[in-house]
C-alpha cells in the first residue's frame, strides 16, 4: 500500500522491544512514512531504528501518549500529511489491519476510523478482567462523547487532514483517546468503526493499561469535561 | 487570653508574614489577606461572636460554621491549585513539543 501523504505515527515510551520488527514490517508491506515519538525514554531508541528511514522525534520528558500522538500530528501536519494512523508500539496491532482502518478515510467515507477489537472475532488471549473494563470504558465514553461505540481506547486508528487540524490533543496521558471523541463529535467529524486484532501476549498485558490507570483516566476526563 | 489563642494568633501572624514576603504582593491580594487576616484575629481574641453569627444565619455553633467556611474555601483553593497546575503542565508540554519538533531526525538510509 504506497501513499505519499499516508504517516504512521507510533508513540514510544521505554518498552521499545517490539519497534524494530513493528517498523520492518510496516515498511515491508509499503508504509514508508514512520514517525517514531519517543516519550522521553531513559534507553536511547534512536540507536536502535537508526537503520530504518523514519522520522523520530524525542520529547526531553517524558508526558503520556496524548501529548507524544500530538507532537507526531503536529510533525505530520508540517511535512502536509493527509491522512495520519496512530499504531502501538507493543505489538498488540496486527500491521494487516491497516488497510482496514486507512480505507474508509481514503474513500472519503469517514474523518476518523478506529479499530475495534468486539466487532467481529474475539480478542485473542484477551484476560477476563480486561473486558470487564473495557466494557465500562465504553459505557463511560458513551457518557462523555454521546458515541455509541463498540470498543474503547483502542490505539489504532486513522484520521484525515480535517480531523487533524480539528483535534488537539491536551490531555497528555491516557484519557487522550476519549477526548479525541469529544473532539470529533463537537467538530461533526464523521467516526466509523472497523474490525481489528488485538494480540494480548503476557509482554503486552504486563505494559498495558492497568485497573488503577483507568480511575486516573476517568479522573482526567472529569476535570477535562470542568476545565476546558 | 488562654494558650490555644496565643496559638492561633502566632499562626495567623506567621502565615500573613510569609505570604507578603515570598507570594503575592498586589494590591487586591493584600487587601483580601488583611480582611481574612482581621477577621480570624477578631474571632480569636472574640470566639462567641461566631457563635452570634452562627445563630443568625441558622447554624447551631460557631465552630460549625467556621468548619463550613473551611470547606468552601479549601474546595476553592483546591480547584484554583487544580488550574494552574494544569496551565502549567500546558505550558511544560508547550515547551517540550516544540524542542521534540525541532530537533526531529531524519535518516534516509533504507530507501
Amino acid at each position: 500500500m504506497e501513499h505519499q501523504d499516508l504517516y504512521i505515527v507510533i508513540p514510544v515510551f521505554n518498552h521499545d522491544e517490539h519497534l524494530k520488527e513493528i517498523i520492518a514490517t510496516l515498511k515491508q508491506k509499503g508504509f514508508h512514512n514512520i514517525i517514531v515519538v519517543n516519550d522521553g525514554s531513559e534507553k536511547n531508541i534512536f540507536h536502535r531504528i537508526r537503520e530504518f528511514n523514519v522520522h523520530y522525534l524525542s520529547h526531553r520528558q517524558n508526558l503520556g501518549q496524548g501529548a507524544a500522538l500530538q507532537t507526531g500530528f503536529d510533525y505530520a501536519i508540517g511535512l502536509n500529511a493527509g491522512i495520519v494512523v496512530t499504531f502501538d508500539a507493543d505489538g498488540q496491532h496486527d500491521p494487516d489491519d491497516l488497510p482496514l482502518v486507512i480505507d474508509p478515510v481514503i474513500s472519503g467515507q469517514a474523518d476518523i476510523c478506529i479499530g475495534s477489537r468486539f466487532l467481529s472475532s474475539q480478542p485473542v488471549n484477551m484476560p477476563f478482567s480486561k473486558k470487564l473494563l473495557l466494557q465500562i470504558a465504553i459505557f463511560f465514553n458513551f457518557i462523555f462523547t454521546g458515541l455509541k461505540l463498540t470498543d474503547a481506547h483502542n490505539g489504532l486508528r486513522a484520521m484525515n487532514r480535517k480531523a487533524l487540524n480539528k483535534i488537539r490533543i491536551t490531555e497528555n496521558r491516557m484519557a487522550h483517546a476519549t477526548e479525541i471523541l469529544i473532539e470529533a463529535k463537537k467538530n461533526q467529524l464523521r467516526v466509523e468503526e472497523v474490525p481489528v486484532t488485538i494480540h494480548y501476549t503476557d509482554y503486552s498485558i504486563k505494559h498495558g493499561q492497568s485497573s488503577r490507570n483507568s480511575i486516573r483516566i476517568f479522573i482526567d476526563l472529569v476535570f477535562y469535561k470542568l476545565f476546558s | 487570653m488562654n494558650g490555644i489563642q496565643l496559638l492561633l494568633l502566632f499562626g495567623v501572624s506567621a502565615l500573613g508574614l510569609y505570604y507578603v514576603t515570598r507570594l503575592r504582593k498586589t494590591v487586591l491580594d493584600l487587601a483580601i489577606l488583611i480582611l481574612l487576616l482581621s477577621a480570624s484575629v477578631i474571632f480569636i481574641i472574640w470566639p462567641d461572636l461566631t457563635n452570634e453569627i452562627a445563630h443568625k444565619l441558622g447554624v447551631g455553633r460557631g465552630a460549625d460554621l467556621l468548619y463550613y467556611i473551611c470547606i468552601l474555601l479549601f474546595s476553592f483553593a483546591l480547584l484554583k491549585l487544580f488550574s494552574r497546575i494544569r496551565r502549567l503542565e500546558q505550558m511544560f508540554t508547550k515547551m517540550i513539543r516544540e524542542d521534540a519538533l525541532k530537533n526531529a531526525e531524519h535518516n534516509a538510509i533504507d530507501q
